[in-house]
């Protein structure tokens, strides 16, 4: 299919979101030429950052009233931009900035959207796109028809576009007229994310879980430690966020956050429905349980049934030692 | 403060999934459907938002097929919401998350509105679009993934905190907004079997939506993983020995790490 496909880079620290390489991997795979959007303060420099993936054309909204205003305020921008480049795809990584516009764009590009997209080809003129549903317990496959379409991919499941530097020329997207009721909601501060919490456990490529097999607070450090070792994010099971023993944000499974890292290691999780929906999809999982007929075994592609306490120690111990730490 | 909280049905977690007999959606066929996970803390933190501030009201709006979508503003009701609105897609069962946000959204406009709440994402398609595209549609400021929204009577605004890639942002709008919610103050009520039996009484305003424009996403494949075949074992003699088996699987099979 030849067309314009444009990225959207999110800026965080004056720099390109990791996840934006993967996004210019997929809309190389969807279009013959592609072109990069920044905005915010830092989004001219941001901009020039999308040469090193072979880019030679990016626009920058360089607006510091951006920066702290809901995500819509970037929408004019977004879509001058998109027009004036003759785009009629968007491709953004799947954050919860690339989520948030893709909502938007449905409305206000009169795109086809759709979120945590693993695969997008072109089929009978349409963006045909799978993403997995129900938490990865099924998987479903949508056809985007029309003129545009614009699609947020899942994190991790896409390989980074390969290095080709190349100059890449930074024209500006007019900001335009951003309309007051936008601008009157302010973002008034970011603390630095909480370990285990947010979305650093949904991005985490590894994520160490503890459960009620745990027995108590006091004995979570062995959980954190073995996630150390790993550079994991630490989640929990239900039982121990309704224990106290961990605050809620740290809930894998149903009613807390649903996991997709490359690694997932279940400790002491005996697996209810309620936390397997919301590690299922990972794509290794590891169990560690004493009880050899624990539901969690079902789903692990590996377990190890015996004693935690004697176990965990081990293995943070052998993962410290093959990775010189 | 006029609360709007919308709600959606969605399969129970522990429902069996099947594929419909066309292939392309789900077999809603004997699926139990509940009200989704984010929305029912939605209508929790509209509950509580009432109950802190004098004068408010809830109104529910759901859009979906019958009779599971009227059944799940009938929770709503029974867990203490004041009114509802049930928007038929009638033959649209395609599951276009936009569309349901277009029907939504012109509902909305029609009713007062401080506050338009959802929960941040649907638990069966998971797409996390309505907030957005409620926003847009309805030229609102709208923020996803909120946590602790607190009205502050004395400025006149909410206050609000949002877990993203970046850390944990603090917020503060002045209504009306959109939110879709991750998480409430608390964990949702229960409604209690009175306020159930009442609720099987409730009128549920009814309303019929605009076919979707031109029906621009569409299923064409619903498929399930193949079942996991069960873990492979660890045989070990000691803790060490299972550990380097383990780290030696990771390694060199699964390639999880270097």
């Amino acid at each position: 299919m030849t067309g314009t496909v444009l990225v959207v880079g999110e800026v965080q620290d004056g720099h390109l979101a990791g996840g934006t390489v993967e996004a210019i991997g997929v809309a190389r795979t969807l279009g013959d030429t592609v072109v990069g959007f920044a905005s915010g303060t830092g989004a001219n420099a941001a901009a020039a950052e999308f040469g090193r993936s072979g880019i030679a054309s990016a626009y920058a909204a360089e607006d510091p009233r951006l920066d702290n205003a809901p995500v819509g305020a970037r929408l004019p921008a977004l879509a001058g931009a998109a027009t004036a480049a003759g785009a009629t795809v968007i491709v953004v990584a799947g954050t919860t900035f690339g989520r948030d516009l893709v909502g938007h764009l449905a409305v206000a590009w009169d795109a086809a959207v759709a979120t945590g997209v693993t695969e997008a080809t072109w089929a009978e003129g349409a963006l045909r796109v799978r993403r997995p549903i129900f938490g990865g317990r099924a998987t479903e496959t949508r056809r985007l028809a029309g003129a545009r379409q614009a699609i947020a991919l899942r994190p991790h499941a896409f390989p980074a576009a390969a290095d080709a530097p190349t100059p890449c020329a930074v024209q500006p997207a007019p900001v335009g007229e951003v309309p007051a009721a936008l601008l009157a909601g302010q973002r008034t501060a970011v603390a630095a994310a909480a370990r285990g919490s947010g979305p650093g456990l949904t991005d985490a490529s590894i994520v160490v879980s503890g459960g009620r097999g745990v027995r108590g607070p006091e004995n979570f450090h062995l959980v954190e430690e073995l996630a150390a070792s790993l550079g994991a994010a630490v989640g929990a099971s239900r039982a121990v966020t309704d224990a106290g023993w961990r605050p809620t944000s740290f809930q894998v499974g149903q009613t807390g956050r649903a996991v997709s890292p490359q690694l997932y290691i279940a400790v002491g999780i005996s697996g209810a429905i309620q936390h397997i929906v919301g590690m299922v999809s990972s794509r290794v999982i590891v169990a560690i349980n004493s009880d050899a007929s624990a539901p969690i075994f079902r789903v692990a592609d590996y377990g190890i049934v015996g004693d935690l306490f004697q176990i965990v120690p081990a293995l943070t111990a052998e993962i410290r030692r093959v990775r010189g730490l | 403060m006029e609360i709007v909280v919308c709600v959606k049905p969605v399969p129970d977690a522990e429902t069996r999934l099947r594929a419909s007999p066309d292939g392309r959606t789900l077999d809603p066929e004997a699926v139990k459907f509940v009200l989704a996970g984010y929305d029912e803390s939605a209508v929790e933190q509209a509950l509580l938002l009432k109950e802190a501030v004098p004068g408010s009201k809830v109104h529910a709006i759901a859009y979906g097929p019958g009779p599971r979508t009227e059944e799940v503003l009938r929770s709503a009701i029974a867990l203490g919401c004041d009114q509802a609105t049930w928007i038929d897609s009638g033959a649209d069962s395609g599951g276009d998350p936009v569309a349901a946000a277009r029907a939504l959204a012109a509902s909305i406009a029609s009713v007062p509105h401080d506050l338009v709440l959802c929960g941040k994402q649907a638990g069966d398609d998971e797409s996390g679009l309505v907030a957005g595209a409620l926003g847009e549609l309805l030229h609102l400021p709208d923020f996803s993934c909120v946590v602790d929204l607190r009205w502050d009577a004395g400025a006149g605004r909410f206050r609000f905190q949002r877990p993203v890639e970046a850390g944990l942002e603090s917020w503060t709008s002045p209504t009306p907004l959109v939110v879709g919610l991750q998480q409430a103050w608390n964990d949702p009520r229960t409604a209690k079997l009175p306020a159930i039996l009442k609720s099987r009484k409730a009128t549920i305003g009814h309303a019929t939506a605009a076919p979707p424009a031109g029906g621009v996403s569409s299923p064409e494949k619903f498929e399930l993983p193949p079942p996991r075949t069960g873990a492979k074992m660890i045989d070990y003699k000691t803790p060490q020995d299972a550990a380097e088996q383990l780290v030696r699987i990771l390694r060199e099979d699964a390639k999880v790490f270097p």
